[in-house]
């Protein structure tokens, strides 16, 4: 093939002495952030995903106490030795609360990349293929997404109970893929359509290049999104599933704080921080996600970016 | 053709109906504002028919939309009055605008059909405005919205029917029937016929011309088309970045442009009937035929490469009475005949034009051609390849030497890869080149389409580029493989008028440089004279003409060939 080109050097009216290295992936990664971190709201919700993070992994030194270490007075208020009070094992609530941390962001992180990775290799393989392989993911698609998630939840969890934080995660992620696939699926089908994507045909691209190169580039912001979307419903899955007792209830997690205070009537008892703050704790990452949310917008529309430094 | 509107006399010595005073728009504040429209003042008296013409970015809907108290932030008026029968529209709140809609000002959209409400019948749209604004008695409502109807030459039953059932000319139609419905005295067209097929494009065009003198309202014409303005307005208006560069009657404007602006617009038009055609950076072609393979020095780039030779294994595309069919959009209704028993041969190093209107199945064949939709019957035969059959995994062999460069520069590069990026990978794919090599390729082919700096230009993304520029990206990505074959879907279609010549002649370029075959799919036959050499004209998919382009065109036989060529919007013609 080479052979019938025009020639090489010839052709070049100013002859091209500098041949400089393309653009690295690093770069696109730094564009990437930056954009984010542009964002006004975006970048709050980064600083609130960072303390998070830092408190979760920095528990151990932080923490006065031991997460499960008991002996101490039994359901004591606030004082200076014990911040949030204790619960009703006589366990530390302050030092609960950030080695919970560890559990949740781990959980929320990980089970939402799974399910989002997920969701995209289906869902994006299922809008832009035609005919009958597009028919069967379209039954399986809608067979998770007719079950009622919740119960669903609660029986895989109850088969297999006894698996600890590996078994939310599988249960957060079997019952959680479904409806992102549905979403990238219909975004993939509206790009597949574009002259962008026939011009990928026309430049020789493979299907599997022309679906992760071309098409989902384009949709960022919708599979970020739904990774924090995801995640975050993960985080509240896990919590959920934990509360009802379903998780292993040693283990000390947001959850499960919330399912022992629950379980010693801390309310009528006065002790609002048991609940409280591990309540918050939840909303506040879960909102950290959103806000990040909305500085991926940015991403896939390059107008929008360039609109912000305006 | 109806007689020229200015030949008459305007009525003089009119009174004022809307006088703009130093008017400036910018969108957003302070600094880093755009401004759209600077320092503009005119005057408009009853009863006229003004054009506003320029091109894209020019402010010219900016200025409309400013006219019909319609701007939507950023856009906001930064100083200058504009006074409707004495009155500062600026200073009209929401309510009160609303209220002077009668008999005020309308405006009609460019997408003017697709602001039709879906569910609603076209009795409804007029129901709403009689009743929002009261001025017709409710008894008469039917018969006032028939006489609507009637005036932009559409029949009663229209009434019932829904926005999705009428064609789009119809609904264009529609939206000017409701606009008049409120009997406005100024009437701003914005671009009404641009998003129409060239024959519908037309007759409505003739119909809002008939419509200005019957009902004598006062009418503003938007538009990026110096022909149509010229042929439907009295005074033009030439807007260049903000500013009006020329106000003048338009046999003026046609016979002695004053701005510089006007002449190169002008420039741009000519009769593809004429004896011989030149555009900007095009001799006739004839004559460049005579003068040999001396290439003229107007082209906007000029290679020192020798001509290339052709290849030894070229091949014609060779299509053999080929139909396609689709199934009927509903049932009960017939199928869908989009190509009708076409043949034709694209011998290697030709350039042949397949022109015709929308629906004519121009399109089709295109996709036919690069085996993106397969045949219902008949042959295409590339070499030693069966197009028709090709399966989609040896694709890869057809695009080798069958490339195609896409109608919307726009939707036609993905948004997020660089130039670079781009061009790298079909120069990948079919080349073989890696690492050092395809990027030196890479600029190669941006040098070639007349991209420099190509350093510059490689590392830039798409939305940095102009319509013009990512058009030579498109035509530069289609280059890579080293194509036999270019099917160039209308490829100038979306680019504005002093953008089209330089296209157009990089395409007339490379064609002669590297032997490559150009189908060239248009509506617009006079770019068809100036790159092709045959021409085949195409109706309801079916050919109904074929020969040497500028003898075609200079005596076309058919019927429908002879309606396209009327439909040009052409001043001379006015003027002959």
């Amino acid at each position: 093939m080479t052979t019938s080109l025009p020639p090489t050097t010839a052709a070049i009216r100013a002859p091209i002495t500098a041949i400089g290295e393309a653009p690295s992936a690093w770069k696109v990664v730094v564009r990437v952030a930056s954009t984010v971190w542009s964002n006004g709201k975006a970048r709050i919700g980064l600083v609130m995903l960072a303390l998070f993070v830092l408190l979760a992994i920095f528990a151990p030194l932080i923490a006065p106490y031991g997460a499960s270490e008991t002996g101490f007075e039994r359901s004591a208020d606030g004082s200076a030795a014990h911040w949030l009070g204790t619960t009703a094992a006589g366990e530390d609530v302050l030092s609960q609360l950030l080695y919970g941390a560890q559990v949740s962001i781990f959980v929320g992180l990980v089970a939402g990349l799974l399910s989002t990775i997920i969701a995209v290799l289906i869902g994006l393989s299922w809008g832009y293929v035609r005919g009958f392989g597009a028919d069967v993911i379209n039954f399986i698609v809608n067979l998770f997404l007719v079950i009622p998630g919740l119960p669903l939840m609660i029986v895989i969890a109850a088969y297999l109970s006894g698996g600890g934080i590996g078994m939310i995660i599988v249960v957060v992620v079997i019952t959680g893929w479904a409806w992102g696939a549905r979403v990238l699926r219909s975004q993939t089908q509206s790009l597949r359509s574009r002259d962008f994507v026939t011009a990928a045909v026309f430049s020789g691209e493979r299907p599997f290049r022309i679906v992760f190169r071309e098409i989902l580039p384009n949709m960022t912001s919708l599979i970020v999104g739904n990774f924090f979307g995801a995640a975050t419903a993960a985080i509240l899955a896990e919590a959920g599933l934990e509360f009802l007792g379903l998780g292993d209830s040693t283990v000390v997690s947001w959850g499960t704080m919330l399912f022992w205070a629950q379980n010693s009537n801390a309310l009528l008892t006065g002790q609002w921080a048991l609940l409280f703050a591990p309540g918050l704790c939840i909303a506040l990452l879960a909102t950290s996600l959103t806000l990040i949310n909305f500085g991926v917008d940015g991403i896939s529309n390059p107008r929008l970016r360039e609109g912000t430094k305006r | 053709m109806t007689p020229a509107p200015y030949a008459q006399t305007p009525p003089a010595a009119n009174t004022t109906l809307l006088e703009v005073h130093d008017l400036s728009v910018h969108y957003g504040y302070g600094a880093g504002a755009t401004k759209a429209v600077q320092n503009v003042s005119f005057r408009l008296a009853h009863g006229e028919f003004v054009g506003l013409v320029g091109e894209s970015g020019s402010g010219k809907s900016t200025l409309g939309f400013a006219l019909t108290g319609l701007s939507k932030p950023p856009a906001h008026i930064e100083k200058g009055r504009i006074l409707f029968g004495g009155k500062d529209i600026a200073s009209l709140d929401a309510e009160q605008l609303r209220e002077q809609r009668h008999g005020g000002i309308a405006m009609v959209l460019q997408s003017g059909m697709n602001a039709l409400n879906p569910v609603r019948s076209i009795r409804n749209h007029f129901v709403d405005i009689f009743r929002a604004h009261g001025h017709v008695d409710r008894s008469r409502w039917t018969a006032r919205a028939t006489e609507l109807i009637g005036k932009v030459e559409l029949t009663p039953q229209v009434l019932d029917r829904f926005p999705g059932e009428l064609s789009g000319g119809m609904r264009q139609r529609v939206s000017i029937a409701l606009a008049l419905s409120l009997e406005p005295e100024l009437m701003v067209f914005d671009e009404p016929t641009t998003a129409l097929d060239v024959l519908v494009q037309h007759a409505v065009m003739n119909t809002i011309i008939e419509l200005q003198k019957s009902e004598n309202f006062t009418a503003i014409l938007i538009s990026h088309d110096l022909g149509i303005v010229l042929e439907s307005a009295q005074r033009v208006m030439v807007m260049h970045e903000g500013r009006i560069v020329e106000d003048a009657p338009a046999r003026q404007i046609l016979e002695n442009p004053q701005a510089d602006y006007t002449r190169m617009l002008l420039s741009h038009y000519a009769d593809p009937r004429a004896e011989v055609v030149e555009l900007p950076g095009f001799a006739d072609r004839q004559q460049r035929k005579a003068e040999g393979a001396s290439r003229t020095e107007a082209a906007t780039h000029t290679p020192t490469v020798s001509p290339r030779t052709l290849r030894a294994d070229q091949h014609a595309m060779i299509v053999e009475n080929v139909s396609k069919i689709y199934p009927a959009p509903r049932r009960g209704e017939a199928p869908v005949r989009a190509v009708d028993n076409v043949s034709f041969t694209l011998e290697p190093g030709a350039a042949l034009a397949l022109v015709g209107a929308s629906g004519s199945g121009k399109s089709t064949i295109a996709k036919l051609i690069t085996a993106v939709e397969k045949p219902t019957s008949g042959r295409i035969r590339f070499g030693d390849l069966d197009v028709g059959s090709l399966n989609r995994r040896h694709f890869r062999r057809l695009h080798r030497d069958v490339q195609m460069v896409f109608q919307d520069p726009y939707s036609a590069l993905n948004p997020l890869h660089t130039v670079e990026y781009a061009l790298t990978r079909p120069v990948i794919n079919f080349t073989g080149l890696h690492g050092t090599d395809a990027r030196r390729r890479v600029l190669e082919l941006l040098d070639i389409v007349g991209l420099n700096p190509v350093e510059e230009f490689a590392a830039k993304l798409p939305h940095q580029l102009s319509g013009g520029q990512r058009q030579r990206v498109v035509i530069a990505r289609a280059l890579a493989s080293d194509p036999q074959v270019i099917i160039a879907d209308e490829p100038v279609s979306m680019l504005d008028v002093s953008l089209r010549a330089g296209v157009l002649a990089l395409l007339e370029d490379l064609r002669e440089q590297w032997g490559v075959s150009l189908l060239y799919i248009t509506h617009d036959l006079l770019s068809a004279r100036v790159v092709t050499d045959n021409i085949m004209v195409l109706n309801g998919g079916a050919v109904v003409e074929t020969g040497n382009t500028a003898d075609v065109l200079r005596n076309p036989q058919d019927d429908y060939t002879i309606r396209l060529l009327d439909a040009i919007p052409n001043p001379r013609k006015v003027v002959a």
